[in-house]
């Protein structure tokens, strides 16, 4: 491949990221809403929010690793990004692989602790330290999952497991191959995304969203970017492991917005488990199916 | 003569731009911050009763992209919903302060127009644009959520237009402000927030940041001391004993 082609397409994949994140970010408010019965918020609703807080005029640093804190976790999503190959590119994931895109979206959460850290809010603290809590907790599952899927595959290369299971229509599919993989990566995912039962991070009324509590402005606006990429992100991934990658944009978009999807609808009908209930579920049932999945794709 | 005729003093914008695109930019900048606007409800008073329906499913202000948050860092708008005491009002101001600008102070219901029933007692403040710039009143005993929305667009016009820049006038006369929160809370209030540093390093200083209130506040200010974590480790009770 030549350099410029490679050149365009790493700086396309993270601007399509970006817009397609946005679209979601949209579907999972317009799902909400709807299952309160509400409108829900127009179109353009996720632009305006990140356009209105960077052009905010007075902004509070609270210093160096606070910026640098979120430059980091914007940075590892549109890194995990250029690993993900969609229809048409597939930007490094050839050299990448599973587990240099495994790596780079558990930096996004460390790079928003060391923000956090510096910010001194003990709400803040509280939050990030439940963060990081829970990131182990659906870590070990997703581990567990891509393993799993990797050795069916025989090979960590995201490319050749999407041309794998596109050689035999669904039944080639890692959802029909290995469901209880895929169930435990769903579970994993809800996890991820910090849907209910799992957002005791945020938990708005108690610590005032945690993990976010000083940002404001450009930081927060940061993090609504960050959210889209991590949106896109998962997205993608289960896509890609479970559900054949996408033959065209239009299948492929189909997917990704289902599988996305699928934790906010079923989000509200969860209470809210502790951090130490949270560890306990996540190391008990999906890391379970997990396992048993593994066990059967490695028999 | 109609409420229109009445003069209103804006306070002028200090920033020129000198790039012919920059005016269409800046508009489109106030679109999206008119179409995006993130409520702190400060509920101090019965107000507050007011705005869960209308964020909820029968009035739902997420279609106008009016969506509440919980922390001041967050927020564009400080919706102040009843009654102000002399201590609430510390919060408010404190809460105010660390908002990032543009920032807009709502005032719901009469009490904050000119203390409402409260208008007798000694520890409430009656006017609340006499301690933070007021953008908008919504009046009512209690305004209903019709009234919150509507309200709310009308603040949707000010911004769009360019006009809703009551927060600047904190940082031109801050002097007006700081002298009034004095005269309630007594010499030696201070915030941890250095508003006259803000207003220099935003270029927001004006004639009447600085004088004689804030130089009773340089005299009376204490600075700032970092928090040290003291952990008191108390010994444990043996069980063995």
């Amino acid at each position: 491949m030549h350099w410029t082609h490679l050149l365009l397409e790493l700086i396309l994949m993270p601007l399509m990221a970006f817009f397609i994140g946005m679209g979601m970010v949209l579907t999972l408010r317009k799902i909400g809403a709807k299952l309160q019965r509400r409108i829900g918020p127009p179109f353009f609703q996720p632009l305006y929010d990140i356009l209105k807080l960077h052009a905010k005029e007075t902004q509070s640093s609270h210093g160096l690793i606070h910026e640098i804190g979120i430059v980091m976790a914007i940075g590892g999503y549109v890194a995990a990004e250029t690993l993900l190959p969609v229809p048409g590119m597939n930007g490094i994931a050839q050299q990448g692989g599973l587990i240099t895109l495994a790596y780079m979206t558990m930096i996004p959460s460390l790079g928003l602790a060391l923000g956090v850290g510096q910010c001194a809010n003990p709400n803040g603290s509280i939050g990030i330290s439940r963060a990081l809590t829970a990131m182990l907790a659906y870590d070990v599952p997703f581990i567990l999952v891509v393993f799993g899927t990797a050795y069916a595959a025989q090979s960590t290369n995201l490319v050749e497991i999407i041309a794998a299971q596109q050689s035999d229509g669904i039944a080639s599919w890692g959802l029909v191959q290995n469901p209880l993989l895929a169930l435990a990566g769903l579970l994993a995912l809800q996890g991820m995304l910090g849907k209910q039962p799992f957002e005791i991070y945020v938990a708005p009324a108690e610590i005032a969203t945690g993990p976010m509590v000083e940002m404001g402005g450009k930081f927060l606006g940061g993090l609504f970017i960050m959210q889209c990429f991590q949106l896109y992100t998962a997205g993608v991934l289960y896509t890609s492991l479970f559900l054949g990658g996408g033959e065209n944009w239009l299948t492929f978009l189909v997917k990704i917005f289902a599988v996305v999807s699928i934790p906010m609808a079923i989000a509200y009908l969860f209470p809210r488990f502790r951090t130490e209930d949270l560890v306990r579920f996540f190391w008990k049932w999906p890391t379970f199916l997990a396992l048993l999945g593994l066990a059967f794709v490695l028999h | 003569m109609g409420i229109r005729d009445i003069p209103v003093r804006q306070a002028p914008s200090p920033h020129k731009s000198t790039n012919p695109l920059g005016r269409v930019f800046d508009e489109f900048l106030r679109f999206c911050q008119s179409r995006s606007l993130f409520i702190l409800h400060y509920c101090t008073g019965c107000g507050a009763i007011e705005l869960p329906p209308a964020m909820t499913s029968r009035f739902d202000m997420e279609r106008l992209g009016i969506q509440p948050m919980v922390s001041p860092r967050q927020a564009d708008i400080l919706l102040v919903t009843g009654y102000v005491s002399v201590k609430t009002l510390k919060r408010v101001i404190l809460t105010y302060e660390q908002m990032p600008a543009p920032k807009y102070v709502i005032g719901i219901c009469s009490c904050t127009v000119n203390g409402g029933m409260y208008w007798q007692s000694y520890a409430t403040a009656k006017k609340l644009n006499d301690y933070l710039p007021v953008d908008l009143y919504i009046a009512g005993c209690m305004p209903r959520p019709e009234a919150v929305i509507a309200g709310m667009r009308d603040l949707r016009r000010n911004i769009e237009r360019g006009t809703a820049n009551a927060w600047r006038d904190y940082f031109l006369r801050y002097d007006h402000y700081l002298g009034n929160q004095q005269r309630l809370f007594g010499e030696t209030w201070q915030t941890p927030v250095d508003v006259i540093a803000e207003a220099k390093h935003y270029n927001l200083l004006g004639k009447e940041t600085q004088g004689e209130h804030t130089a009773r506040l340089a005299r009376h200010q204490k600075p700032l001391e970092a928090l040290t974590l003291n952990l008191e480790l108390r010994e444990q009770p043996t069980l063995l004993k």
